[in-house]
């Protein structure tokens, strides 16, 4: 292996910073990648990782900083330009033509040779052949990609890169879904392009194999590059430290919650649920308590919620509400039990955008509207009324209830989603994200609404990827990682350390899948 | 009403985009919004006018006006029954077939059958009913898109027609009872005027005034945020068909009623016509939504248009080139409506 210390370096990243509607995502952050290093990227959701590595694949333009190549400064407007310059960047969708073959997929967008106007295949797919000896790969490369395995598929994207003569290749997230076995064979693979002097960046939250793979590995928190790490420096348990980043106090349970009626009453129980991501789920939601859901973006979460939801159908499992086995074929049978979901997407999901803040809080339930019970006439004051009347018990600010939704700031337009459950009668209420592209002050807003649903009996489940959040607003916090449950936390149990920490359990050892 | 101010801060919540915006792209933006909200009303208005001034005598009449609501008047109810298709977020290109099919249906069933004309009448906006259930289930239950499947079932309906018919108009034996439905009048006024009137005031009410019409809207506006609010997509959408489809075979019963037969292929024609009038009302006085009213000037304004150029005795060719403008035309409006309002 070249020594990757002493080598000058392939890319230099120096100061880059970027907002995003005025929410820092990269706070000057100095980046050296050399050849022949493999250089891991942690950090917890949106601490940073994403936005550095879409800046170097030309897809954000940083607000201010340089990067450099080869020591010249480069501006990556596109992402042909950063191709042009050697980086790839390999997605965890992997971005591949299902239909096409390996090959053609290894030369997709590059140019091809031609005889007499037509594509020269005999001499066009060389580099691919090349590129698939190089990483070894076993399977037939004319087999359509659609046929080939998740690993399988990975050896193809690398394959692309090397095709393009890349001279950076970027993981993010290679082995979310690949068994042991191939897990190994990628390392196997990162190794080899990493002695041939390719530099690799690799970003994953498997933190054993962060550090066992990279030569350094550089701690991403709020946006700033809190520390680097050389092989060898850090034990597991302290680079999940760096990733919180501070010794934090206990939760101190609210004397109120503590207080709450009934507290022990099970409002909801999930018993061994599973579908797809989510695997044999329990947990038990108390009447008047706030459960929080935590773990990383793709741990399950939000397919757990939509179970709970009734949007989704387990494939195994069972669902108990107040005691009684329930059966939820869709979400209007939940929504008729009491459940409630203010989901992750609030513009895509939660909002007829172009309808106004009285039309979206009323939508869900219309018959305490109607002018007489047996007439299905509306009656549009009292619809109006019960607009006004939720808008200012929320506070939501707006000039008029009959303002399209889509002029409210993200806060207000959350309020407008917990709004539509206030206006039924409900047992649980399920919000996924729900600070999610909310500012600060809006977000304590939220919390104080919340609390004051659940003391007023209401099981609140609150999915969040922010740590700080979950232990500030939640009574209680189950941790899922992988699709699984990791733990359960509570009282004084319940520190930011300690979600984190079972965030990155590895809740089942990697299986063998077939290939 | 109670009060309209909730915030004490008003300005407070919609400080996000706007601000970004240069004031020249915000002001071409308003200009497009009021270009597309009363372009329609005023292009209409610019049509009475010339036509006022070129045809004094016979354009700006009481009987030519009165003229130009009963020819709107079949076109209206077929397109407030389309506006609801639209509105729920779908297609429905069946409704000439099957006003077309209601027509020699309804004539059939009299004639031949010898049913009485309310019986036979009811029948034909059952089967209106059940065929626009079909579409609603081929689009929402077996997921096939809507364009392609109200156009499958809307070729079946032609062949019906014409298997029912041999390819011969029904029209010996049509009762007068039957033909008064459409040239009836009351009040001074042609019947045809006072159903689409009533037709689409229930429309209205239904849409704007109830559960279900909120329901529609909703499914329409974001189908995703419906459903996870516990609406029943499916059945709304079902639901919408069935008034699209009730409403074509009305047009087409009195279609047949004015011919004073059935004809396997009368209605076929009124497809383009409704569909130009509901997109031309999507662009009027809203930013692309497709609304009731909007249907009504819609329809007004393309029945103004014919009015206008047969009275200059214009070709026939001209009504197709004017048909054919307008809902290009009326298509593009929407859209770039749309796309202004809702950036």
């Amino acid at each position: 292996m070249p020594s990757a210390d002493t080598a000058p370096p392939l890319v230099s990243v120096k100061g880059l910073s970027k907002h995003f509607d005025g929410v820092r995502a990269l706070a000057g952050v100095d980046l050296d990648l050399r050849p022949g290093e493999v250089h891991g990227l942690v950090g917890a959701n949106g601490a940073g990782k994403s936005t550095l590595i879409r800046c170097l694949a030309g897809l954000t333009s940083p607000d201010a900083g340089t990067i450099e190549v080869d020591g010249q400064q480069v501006s990556l407007e596109t992402p042909k330009a950063a191709g042009d310059l050697g980086l790839a960047f390999i997605h965890q969708e992997l971005n591949l033509v299902p239909h096409f073959d390996a090959i053609a997929n290894m030369l997709l967008g590059r140019p091809k040779p031609s005889r007499l106007g037509l594509v020269d295949w005999g001499r066009a797919r060389r580099p691919a052949v090349e590129a698939g000896r190089r990483l070894g790969v076993t399977f037939p490369l004319d087999r359509r990609v659609e046929e080939l395995s998740v690993a399988q598929r990975w050896m193809v994207s690398i394959g692309r890169a090397l095709v393009a003569n890349a001279r950076v290749i970027a993981m993010d997230e290679p082995t979310a879904s690949l068994s042991g076995a191939e897990c190994d064979r990628l390392f196997e693979v990162v190794r080899d392009l990493a002695a041939s002097g390719v530099a690799v960046l690799y970003v994953s939250h498997r933190l054993d194999e962060v550090l066992d793979l990279c030569d350094t590995v550089s701690v991403f928190r709020d946006g700033r590059l809190t520390r680097r790490v050389s092989r060898g420096e850090l034990e597991k348990s302290g680079l999940i430290r760096e990733i919180v980043g501070r010794e934090l106090a206990p939760h101190e349970p609210e004397v109120e919650s503590a207080a709450a009626p009934a507290r022990e009453v099970p409002v909801l129980e999930a018993r061994g649920l599973s579908r797809g991501l989510v695997q044999d789920v329990s947990f038990v939601l108390r009447r008047g308590e706030v459960l929080g859901l935590g773990g990383l973006v793709g741990a399950g979460r939000t397919e757990l919620a939509r179970l709970l939801c009734g949007v989704d159908r387990p494939t195994s499992g069972s669902i108990r509400l107040a005691g009684t086995e329930v059966v939820l074929p869709n979400v209007a049978a939940a929504v008729s039990r009491g459940i409630g979901l203010v989901p992750e997407e609030r513009r895509s999901q939660g909002l007829v955008l172009h309808r106004s803040v009285a039309f979206n809080i009323n939508i869900a339930d219309q018959r305490p509207l109607r002018l007489v019970p047996w007439l299905p006439l509306l009656h549009m004051g009292r619809a109006r009324a019960r607009a006004v009347e939720l808008s200012q018990r929320l506070g939501i600010k707006t000039s008029n209830v009959d303002q399209p939704v889509s002029a409210l700031s993200g806060g207000n337009q959350q309020k407008v989603l917990i709004a539509r459950w206030l206006t039924r009668e409900r047992s649980v209420l399920v919000l996924d994200e729900l600070s999610r592209g909310v500012d600060i002050g809006a977000r304590g807003e939220i919390h104080a609404i919340i609390r004051e649903l659940a003391r007023s009996g209401t099981g609140v489940i609150a999915i969040s990827s922010d740590v700080e959040e979950l232990v500030a607003l939640c009574d209680r916090v189950v941790v899922m990682a992988e699709g699984r449950v990791t733990g359960e936390l509570e009282g004084a149990e319940l520190t930011e350390e300690a979600v984190v920490a079972l965030s990155y359990a590895h809740a089942r050892p990697n299986q063998e899948v077939s290939a | 009403m109670s009060s309209t101010n909730v915030a004490p801060s008003p300005g407070t919540a919609s400080a996000g985009s706007l601000e970004k915006e240069d004031s020249t792209g915000r002001r071409w933006r308003r200009f497009l919004q009021l270009l597309s909200r009363y372009g329609t009303l005023t292009g209409l208005l610019i049509m009475v006018v010339i036509f006022s001034i070129a045809a004094p005598d016979s354009f700006l009449t009481t009987t030519n006006v009165i003229n130009i609501l009963n020819q709107s008047a079949l076109t209206a109810l077929i397109a407030g029954g389309l506006t609801m298709a639209l509105v729920v977020g779908e297609f429905d290109l069946s409704i000439g077939y099957l006003a077309s099919l209601a027509g020699v249906l309804v004539t059939g069933l009299i004639v031949r059958q010898g049913f009485p004309i309310w019986f036979a009448v009811l029948v034909v906006l059952a089967v209106g009913a059940v065929i626009g259930a079909i579409n609603g289930a081929l689009v929402t239950k077996a997921r096939v898109n809507a364009v392609i499947a109200t156009l499958g079932v809307g070729t079946i309906l032609i062949g019906l027609g014409f298997g029912y018919t041999s390819g011969a108009p029904i029209s010996s034996g049509v009762p007068d009872g039957f033909l008064r439905l459409s040239l009836g009048e009351l009040f001074g006024l042609p019947n045809p005027i006072w159903i689409m009137a009533g037709v689409l005031a229930l429309l209205w009410v239904v849409l704007n005034r109830t559960d279900l019409g909120q329901r529609i809207q909703a499914v329409g506006g974001n189908i995703e945020a419906a459903r996870l609010s516990g609406i029943p997509v499916d059945r709304i959408k079902i639901i919408a068909f069935v008034t699209t489809g009730v409403c074509a075979a009305l047009t087409g019963v009195l279609l047949a009623s004015l011919l004073g037969s059935g004809t396997a292929s009368a209605a076929d024609s009124y497809l383009l016509d409704a569909f130009a009038a509901v997109f031309l009302g999507s662009a009027t006085l809203r930013d692309g939504e497709f609304h009731i009213l909007g249907t009504l000037i819609g329809v007004i304004i393309i029945n103004t248009g014919f009015n206008g150029l047969s009275i200059f005795g214009a070709d026939t060719f001209y009504q197709y080139v004017f048909k054919g403008g307008i809902l290009v035309l009326a298509v593009a409006l929407s859209t770039v409506a749309r796309r202004y309002s809702r950036a």
